[in-house]
């Protein structure tokens, strides 16, 4: 693993960028512990101050400093992201994976499913919920709802991979060799789909963020926990462009989409990584 | 032109009209930092003549393919050529098609030089009907009225005996035998002077194969067009090719007149080739060769071959062995071959 | 004992194509019946162009597919009866495969000799893990190759001829009665195919295992085979003893398949480039199908 990120770090330009940039976020984000002030805490400090030493990043009309406003809410952004993404991921793979390969009434039945998830308006069935439970909604259970919807277009990519994995020959060598479906399917078909499941993660991330900030900046979500949406929320509150207090709208924005162009890149140079016959040659094992 | 690279075997009979010269083309990849270079075709010279079939035999490593691209002028990174020259009689003085203005290779391509690869698909255009393809690579260099032109292509579907129905067809309503036959009647209805052949009947059933080689051989005979075949079947090089060369590792090993090959092969991989086809009414045993190709990006030193060769000596281990004359019309590469063919 | 290592008898296999509505049955096998001993293992090819049916059919054997109508039974088990995963182990621990493509029958991202060791322990009746090595060791060193030479090793990593002896250990640990090879040498190169022929002879003379043999070549079919069937259109047009067969056959098809082969012969090659003029004598313009 050392090795990996030696060799990615020395060879792909992709990779170092991209890791200098999500280095910057992860930074910022694990600042929110060292915080002299709670999240939710306002008039702190001084209202309105643009960036300076004092303030790096400048403070709110609410009389918070952004920067550290900040980094609470790229913080409960990024686990907000990362929650949606792996759930999914896991509903994703797992459906994909039975469905392509096992074919038949399973793939039907699972199919079925998986395409009313896509049919499904998202946007509605969450404002629906927000209505419904109005206080009581927390981050996680929107992490929850959006995981449910986050993964049916994904499972079918991963169905269709593996329903071509399982023609070619060497799945039925591996059957002939006596392995379970399970192995089959964990040990010789995970490694294809996983650059899939890589680079959807970044696409799921981005959506369930994007959708996130979408909710948070009508309202419609938990606006006292800080996250990326909810800040632009209340700067909109406070008409902050129009009052000219731009580094409340900017600094968040800017930090947001560090993000998105870092964990691209990553997945980027990750999938060149996955593939050994590039990564045998890289180390020059190959002879 | 350069005058002191050693001249392929010419005869008095007929003038080449490709010339291919210590062509040396090599795969050059950076991935991850490492430098790799994978030396495809090193140092292969060779002539084809007007008006005969030559035949180019190798296993799937070999470098018949980079060979063919390098010829075709389809040069694209990775691939380079790093040395020697690609001479065609029809452009003279550019050392390959890569190296010509994109002008006089538009001019030339299917009038002077076609092609018929393996996949049909390549050149038919699968959303369009057959009859564009011979609109639009044909009709430019036939000219005069449409009218005239379609009672040519007509005539020309005739020869490789395709009903002109087929005109209006989409390739997918073809079987591959007719879209084989019909990208046959594109690459000679011009009446090129060369030919590229790469493979073109190693997809199509052995009943099918026959009839295609047969309306190869014959339209060749009728324009008088130079073929390059290439294949690695050699029981498609004994059917159609006049000559033959034998390709391994990059380099070429052997050379002559296709049925000197078959009766006298000389080189021991060749020797190989020949005596290890199985043969229907023939129950002796055949003998296995050890060993594999070699890996191009790390090619053994000296005679590529040595490793698997039984005559294999000290020599062979270090030196390249020129491909010399053996005989009238026979090359080879071989020190044991050719010190015993001086001794 | 059975008798019989493998009965089919008029097996059928329809493929539906085309839309919902337009939806018509292709017959790629139809009524195919024949036997192997379990006595004298053979070689038996099963000779077709594309279309012919005889992947199917090896597929059918091999239980990846299912027959629409008709019965296989190897060695006493019938294969529609397989249903539990115990029952799937005992059938392949009779028959084994080998692919068209050696590049594509091992996963490109896996190592080798995980499939070797998969298979000796899964199916071998020998135990301990001391001899899992010796008797991975002992299939290759059938096949012409170590473990030394395998271990660690990813496909990419070996030539199409020793990948396709490594199939053949692989199969050879399963312990098999009958290995069903799909066209096994039709992507070799040339200077390493005969070996690999050659080693089906040694696998049926020296350790008794049956081999059908799926091939488009009649040359190494004569080569290799005891018995030849020849399909067309997913029926058997002829079948018997390879020498007979293919000497003097008697079905027009076959008559068609043997002529269509490139005569290699020396004496031929010279002949040949005359000869050939009889075939592009006019006849009748091909229609659009």
């Amino acid at each position: 693993m050392a090795i990996l990120l030696r060799d990615l770090l020395r060879h792909s330009p992709e990779f170092r960028i991209g890791a200098v940039l999500l280095a910057f976020v992860l930074l910022l984000s694990v600042l929110a512990s060292f915080s002299p002030y709670p999240p939710e805490s306002v008039y702190v400090v001084p209202p309105d101050v643009p960036p300076s030493l004092t303030y790096w990043f400048g403070t709110t009309s609410r009389g918070q400093d952004v920067f550290w406003q900040l980094s609470f809410a790229i913080r409960n952004t990024l686990l907000f992201g990362c929650t949606v993404a792996l759930i999914s991921r896991l509903f994703a793979l797992v459906i994909g994976l039975i469905s392509g390969y096992k074919g038949g009434w399973i793939d039907r039945a699972l199919m079925s499913v998986n395409d009313t998830f896509i049919v499904i308006p998202l946007l509605p069935i969450l404002v629906l919920f927000y209505f419904v439970m109005r206080d009581r909604i927390s981050w996680l259970m929107l992490a929850l709802i959006m995981a449910c919807f986050g993964w049916a277009y994904d499972a079918r990519l991963i169905r269709s991979v593996v329903m071509s994995l399982k023609a070619r020959e060497f799945t039925q060598t591996s059957l002939f060799s006596g392995m379970s479906t399970r192995q089959i399917l964990t040990e010789e078909h995970l490694p294809y789909v996983m650059p899939i499941v890589f680079s959807t993660t970044m696409n799921n991330m981005v959506w369930s963020i994007g959708l996130e900030v979408t909710l948070a900046v009508l309202g419609f979500t938990d606006i006292n926990t800080p996250t990326i949406g909810g800040m632009i929320y209340w700067a909109n509150q406070h008409t902050a462009m129009v009052a000219g207090i731009w580094w409340w709208i900017a600094f968040p924005t800017i930090t947001v989409v560090m993000a998105f162009i870092g964990l691209f890149l990553l997945a980027l140079s990750a999938n060149a990584y996955i593939d050994p016959r590039s990564r045998l040659w890289s180390v020059g094992e190959a002879s | 032109m350069r005058a002191n690279v050693q001249q392929p075997h010419a005869p008095q009979d007929a003038q080449p009209i490709l010339w291919v010269r210590d062509l040396q083309a090599h795969y050059r990849t950076s991935h991850f930092g490492v430098r790799r270079g994978v030396k495809a075709v090193d140092g292969v010279s060779f002539a084809v003549r007007r008006g005969e079939i030559y035949g180019l035999a190798g296993e799937s490593s070999s470098g018949k393919t980079t060979l063919i691209k390098s010829i075709a002028g389809a040069i694209r990174p990775p691939l380079e050529i790093v040395g020697g020259s690609v001479e065609f009689a029809f452009l003279p003085g550019y050392g390959g098609l890569h190296r010509a203005p994109p002008v006089d290779v538009a001019r030339i391509r299917w009038r002077h030089l076609s092609y018929i690869m393996q996949g049909s698909m390549n050149v038919l255009n699968p959303v369009r009907r057959v009859e564009s393809a011979f609109v639009d690579f044909a009709y430019p260099h036939i000219g005069g009225s449409r009218k005239q032109f379609e009672q040519q292509v007509v005539a020309h579907l005739a020869r490789v005996r395709l009903d002109p129905s087929v005109l209006a067809a989409f390739p997918h309503e073809l079987s591959g035998g007719m879209r084989q036959r019909a990208t046959l009647a594109l690459a000679t209805i011009c009446r090129p002077d060369f030919i590229i052949a790469d493979e073109p009947t190693t997809a199509l059933d052995v009943v099918v194969q026959k009839e295609v080689l047969g309306m190869i051989r014959s339209i060749q005979r009728e324009t008088g067009s130079s073929v390059l075949f290439v294949t690695h079947d050699m029981g498609v090089h004994a059917h159609i090719t006049d000559r033959l060369a034998i390709m391994y590792a990059g380099r070429l090993v052997e050379e002559a007149a296709t049925a000197e090959i078959f009766r006298n092969p000389l080189h021991p991989y060749t020797r190989h080739l020949i005596s290890s086809l199985p043969r229907i009414g023939d129950d002796t045993p055949r003998e296995g060769l050890g060993g594999s190709p070699p890996n191009l990006a790390d090619p053994p030193p000296g005679c590529r071959f040595h490793p698997r060769c039984p005559l294999a000596t000290e020599i062979c281990k270090r030196e390249v062995p020129a491909m010399l004359e053996a005989d009238t019309g026979h090359r080879v590469a071989c020190f044991a071959v050719n010190q015993g063919a001086r001794a | 004992m059975n008798d019989l290592l493998l009965d089919i008898s008029e097996v059928s296999k329809t493929f539906g194509r085309g839309g919902l509505l337009s939806r018509q049955k292709i017959a790629a096998v139809n009524q195919v019946s024949f036997q192997l001993a379990a006595r004298r293992p053979e070689i038996l090819a099963i000779i077709g162009e594309s279309g012919s049916g005889k992947t199917t059919l090896a597929r059918m054997i091999l239980n990846i597919e299912t027959p629409t109508s008709g019965k296989l039974v190897l060695d006493g088990i019938d294969l529609a009866a397989i249903r539990s995963s115990d029952a799937r182990m005992a059938f392949m621990h009779k028959v084994q495969p080998i692919f068209q493509n050696p590049f594509e029958s091992f996963n490109p991202l896996k190592r080798l000799d995980r499939y070797l060791f998969m298979t000796r322990r899964r199916f071998s009746r020998a135990a301990g893990e001391g001899a899992a090595e010796t008797s991975v060791d002992d299939a290759l060193q059938k096949v012409g190759l170590s473990l030394q030479e395998v271990r660690h090793r990813y496909p990419h990593e070996l030539s199409g001829g020793q990948l396709q002896r490594v199939a053949i250990a692989r199969a050879l640990l399963a312990e098999p009665k009958l290995i069903v090879a799909d066209e096994p040498v039709s992507m070799i190169d040339a200077s390493l195919r005969i070996s690999i022929v050659n080693l089906f002879k040694t696998l049926r003379d020296d350790l008794g295992i049956s081999i059908i043999y799926v091939t488009h070549d009649l040359a190494t079919a004569y080569y290799i085979s005891d018995r030849i069937m020849i399909m067309q259109k997913g029926c058997v047009v002829e079948s018997g003893d390879a020498r007979t067969v293919l000497r003097a056959p008697q079905h027009p098809y076959t008559r068609q398949l043997r002529e269509a082969v490139l005569l290699t012969e020396a004496a031929d090659v010279a002949a040949g480039v005359s000869g050939m003029n009889d075939l592009t004598s006019p006849g009748a313009p091909e229609r659009r199908a």
